[in-house]
Formats: structure tokens, sequence, C-alpha cells
């Protein structure tokens, strides 16, 4: 089964083509990554699925239904998150209340209960405060909910978004290099995190630079070069696609390599 | 029996001084709605003054109950509300300030050339329907409203945008929403305490409610900070009282004002009461 459907998806600038024509079907389940060089892309075709800048042609199909026109909020409140190529926490909230914000469109008490402190708005509460503090659990962030998120260290500031974007056990999770700026332990750490949000049932959407975390968790893989779609299959293809190698590398190096193996 | 003059006139000054904290004290909290959800508006005052001239004019010319104005006093503001932020608040940040500001200069010239507004004379003979009970019962109901809002998913909701609006909006917050929601709150309040005011000080004039009152209400917040409703109160509290300290300086108020926007920006940039509340209620 597709969960997101992109067709013919395109976002110009000035002078430039950041997204250009992509197609992409991602299934129902596991991980599902996009690489390319720098600039190729792959944030601004995660702002384009999210919803925060609008395409300039094409449309975006989440479970079937179009989203092209549906605002990044609503598009949330259909279960998709996302956390940012530069972390954005809310610096002055405390680490639970990040948390809690990620359980925001699940809250439906009305503002005559929250005003009432009604028996069913506290037990809302209630139940929001737990799956927050277990959604810090999966990050190991229980012990910290109570201080400011402008406290917590680079690392646990990335491990905090993830946190925030799975309280909600949401359909689809786009991580826009969640492995940048850790370290090695922290890498591993963070595959595991990964493996265990796709075993409770998230479908995961990676950009990431680091090959051996993608290569080592994907089930696909995409390419983007220049905007375009260059590459689609599984890793163990896309180590051996002279496209893909090109993009990387340059075009000389991959006429080398090219060359050396056929000597 | 009859009272000494300076008897007299000590129960007056402290009678104005009683309804001018419990009135600046809702127009502080008509502020810190608008600045805790992230926007900026100096369209305070204004509102404030659609809620005076509403009320009076209903009491003066129709009559209307004390009980029966007030509704119609947040009603008239919440309109206007409406219709500056319905399209300013597509737009970001100081559009809503610049707009606001020209609300009320536009209402200062209307009700100044228009006759049945009362024109350069203003209104009076506005009975003194409000009692001093029922400004404090306002207040104090409106810090319970704003303090439990405050700890639930509509707080949680108004921090985060105003911390970070793409990750609010990322979190699934109607950002739209909640601006406009805010922004009629808080033309409601401002409204409602121009009514209570109107009624305690039987004239009114287009002057009440121009740029400056619209500072000194910004200042309150400014001041006072906005980590948790207390804290703009607190704020209006000493801007209300520091005058009364000072009497004989009284020009000096709107350099005062501006010393103390000055002050608190560069050094409390939290207010005087840093404090921050806790955003869940279990
Ligand atoms: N708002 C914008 N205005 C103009 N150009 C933009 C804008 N956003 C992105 N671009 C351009 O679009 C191209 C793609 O940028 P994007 O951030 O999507 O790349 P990326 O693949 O995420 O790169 P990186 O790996 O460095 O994060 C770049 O050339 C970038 O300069
Ligand atoms: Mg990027």
């Amino acid at each position: 089964m597709t969960l997101l459907a992109l067709r013919g998806l395109s976002r110009r600038y000035a002078g430039l083509t950041a997204v250009d024509r992509v197609d992409l079907d991602v299934p129902a389940q596991g991980v599902h990554a996009v690489i390319g060089p720098n600039g190729a892309g792959k944030t601004t075709l995660f702002n384009l699925i999210s919803g925060l800048v609008a395409p300039s042609a094409g449309t975006i199909a989440l479970d079937g239904r179009d989203v092209t026109r549906l605002a990044a909020d609503a598009r949330a409140r259909l279960g998709l998150a996302r956390t940012f190529q530069a972390v954005r926490l809310f610096a002055d909230m405390t680490v639970l209340e990040n948390a809690l914000t990620g359980l925001h469109p699940r809250l439906r008490s009305s503002l005559a209960a929250i005003v009432l402190r009604t028996r069913g708005f506290r037990r809302e509460e209630r139940n929001a405060v737990a799956r927050a503090r277990d959604a810090l659990a999966m990050v190991g962030l229980e012990r910290r909910g109570g201080e400011r998120a402008a406290a917590l260290s680079y690392g646990e500031a990335r491990r905090l978004e993830i946190a925030r974007a799975m309280a909600g056990a949401p359909r689809l999770l786009l991580l826009d290099e969640p492995a940048a700026g850790l370290n090695p332990a922290e890498t591993v750490t963070l595959g595991t995190l990964v493996r265990s949000i796709v075993d409770a049932g998230t479908t995961v959407l990676l950009v990431e630079h680091d090959m051996k975390f993608v290569m080592g968790l994907s089930d696909s893989v995409t390419v983007l070069n220049f905007g375009r779609r260059i590459f689609h299959g599984t890793p163990a293809e896309a180590r051996a696609d002279p496209a893909v190698i090109e993009a990387y590398l340059g075009a000389k190096v991959a006429a080398r390599l090219q060359g050396s193996a056929h000597a | 029996m009859s009272v000494p003059p300076w008897l007299s006139d000590l129960f007056w000054t402290y009678q104005n001084v009683v309804v001018s904290l419990g009135v600046n004290g809702l127009l502080a909290l008509s502020m810190y709605v608008v600045l805790a959800a992230g926007q900026l508006s100096l369209g305070q005052a204004a509102f404030m003054g659609l809620g005076a001239y509403a009320s009076a004019l209903l009491t003066l010319r129709l009559h209307a109950p004390f009980w029966a104005v007030l509704p119609a006093a947040m009603l008239v503001p919440v309109a206007f509300a409406l219709l500056v932020g319905g399209p300013t608040l597509r737009l970001a940040g100081v559009y809503l300030a610049i707009a606001t500001i020209g609300l009320g200069e536009v209402l200062r010239a209307v009700y100044l050339n228009v006759d049945a507004l009362g024109g350069a004379l203003g209104l009076s003979g506005i009975p003194e329907a409000a009692p001093l009970w029922l400004i404090y019962a306002l207040l104090a109901a409106a810090l319970l409203v704003f303090w439990r809002i405050g700890r639930s998913r509509v707080g949680r909701a108004m921090e985060a945008m105003r911390s970070d609006e793409t990750a609010a909006l990322a979190m699934g917050v109607n950002v739209r929403r909640y601006r406009l929601a805010t922004l009629v709150a808080s033309a409601a309040l401002a409204g409602l305490a121009g009514a209570l005011s109107a009624h305690s000080t039987d004239f009114i004039g287009p002057n009440d409610y121009g740029f400056e009152p619209a500072v000194s209400i910004l200042s309150f917040a400014l001041l006072g900070g906005i980590g948790s409703p207390i804290a703009p109160v607190v704020g209006a509290v000493v801007l209300t009282l520091l005058p009364e300290l000072m009497r004989g300086f009284a020009e000096l108020r709107l350099i005062l004002n501006g010393v103390v926007i000055v002050l608190a920006v560069l050094f409390l940039p939290r207010g005087l009461v840093a404090w921050r509340m806790r955003r869940r209620a279990a």
C-alpha cells in the first residue's frame, strides 16, 4: 500500500529549480532514504511534503488523499510529522512540554472543559503526559522532562525533536539529516531508535549524508541531483549505479573508477 | 453633617486609582493574550475606545440597562478585530501592529468629526454604573480563565507558535486560527475594560484612546512580562501606582512609560515577574 505519492512535484525559485518533476511512491512501512549532494533539493522536497513550501507544479497524496492544497498544520493532523535539518525546539518550554506539543492534534478537550477543568479534561491531560513521557523514554530523555529544552546538549536536542514528532504516533515521519553532528556512538543509538520507530508502525522517510547509516537502515533509496530524481532502488543497487556514483563523486572521478574497473 | 473637603478629595483620588487598577489590569490581560501568541497589537486602546463609546452611546441614547451594555461593548471591538485581523493575520508579524495603529487613528478621527458621537466634546453625563466589585470580579475571572487555558494544549500551542511558528505548524497547530482567536479575545477584554472605565468616569473623549494609551497598555505587559497572566497585571499595578506616587509630575507620564519600555527591554527581557508558568494540568 502506498502511503505517500508524489507526482511531477516541482518547486522553482528565481533562476533555479530546487525540486524538478519528482515522482515518488513511499510504501506504508519501512525506512526510505532520500540522498543526494548538497543543494540537491532534499530539504525542499521535505518542505513540500510537509506543506511548509507550496509546489510550483505537481501533486502530493497522503494515504490516497490529495493534500497538495492542504496547509502544513492540517497535514500534521493527518499523521505527518517531521524534524528539521537545523533543530527547531521550543526553547523556553520544558522538555516534557515540547513532547506534549507533539500530541496537540490528538487532544480534543474544548475550551469550556479546559476552563472548568472537567474530569474529562484532566484525564486527557494525564494520558497526554503519560504518552509524552513514553516518547521521551524512547529517546532516553525520560529523566530530563522538567528541564528547559534550551538546556539540552546538541545530541539530546536532536533526540527531543524526534520524541516530539513521535509523541502523536504519526503515520509518516520525515527525518532531515538526523545523524548530522552526532558522534559514532550516538549514530549507532540513532539507528536503533529509527528501527524501533519503524517497528512501532511509523513509516520513515530519511534524508541523510552518512552513507553507512543510510545503507544499513533503508529499505529503498531515492537519489536526487539538481532537483531531479536520478535513481530509485535498493541500497545495494544504489551503490552500483553509475549515475549515483557520478552525482556523488563528479564525472571525472566516476570515469576513472569505471576505467580502473575495466583495466 | 458635612464631610471635610480634604477627606472627600482623598476619597475621590483613592476611588479613581482603585478603578484604574482594575481597568488597567484587564487591559494588561488583553495585551497579554496577543503577545502570548507571538503577535504585536497596538490596537488595545482602540478596542477599549470602541467598548467605551459603544457602551456610553447605548446608555445615553437608548437608556439600555448596564448588564445589556457590557456584551455590546465586547462585540463591537470584536467585529473590528475580525475586520482588521482577518486580512492582516495572513501576513506576518509587523502588519498587525501597523494595521492596529491605523485603526486607532481612524477611529479617533471618526469620534472627533461625527457629531452623533459627541465630536470634539466627547460624551458626558455617563452614569457611574460600574460597581467596583464587578470590575475586580471580572479581573479575577479573566486571570483564572487565562491561568487555566495557559496550562492546557491551548497554552502550549500559543507558546509554541510564539517560540517557533514553523515548528508549531509542523506540530499541527492551526496558527492562523489561534492568531485570530487571541486577537478576538483581546478585543473583547479591552472593550469590556473600556465600558467599565467609561461607566466609572462620567466623561469620555476622542483623545482618550489614541496612541499614548496604546503604548501605556503595551508597557504594562513589557514591564510585567508574559511568563504567566499574573505578570502583566503586576506591570499594570506598578505603572498605575507609580505616577500616583509622583503626583505633580503627571506630564512626565509618557516619558516615564517610554523609559520603562526601554529599561524593560534592555534589562528585564522577561519582565518584573520572570517566572514562567507550567504548561500542563497534570
Ligand atoms: N527559499 C529559497 N529561496 C531560494 N533558493 C532556495 C530556497 N530554498 C532552497 N533554495 C535552493 O534550492 C536548492 C536546494 O536546496 P535544499 O536545501 O533543498 O538542498 P538540500 O538537498 O537539502 O541540501 P543540503 O544537503 O545542503 O541540506 C539549493 O540550491 C538552495 O540554494
Ligand atoms: Mg537539506
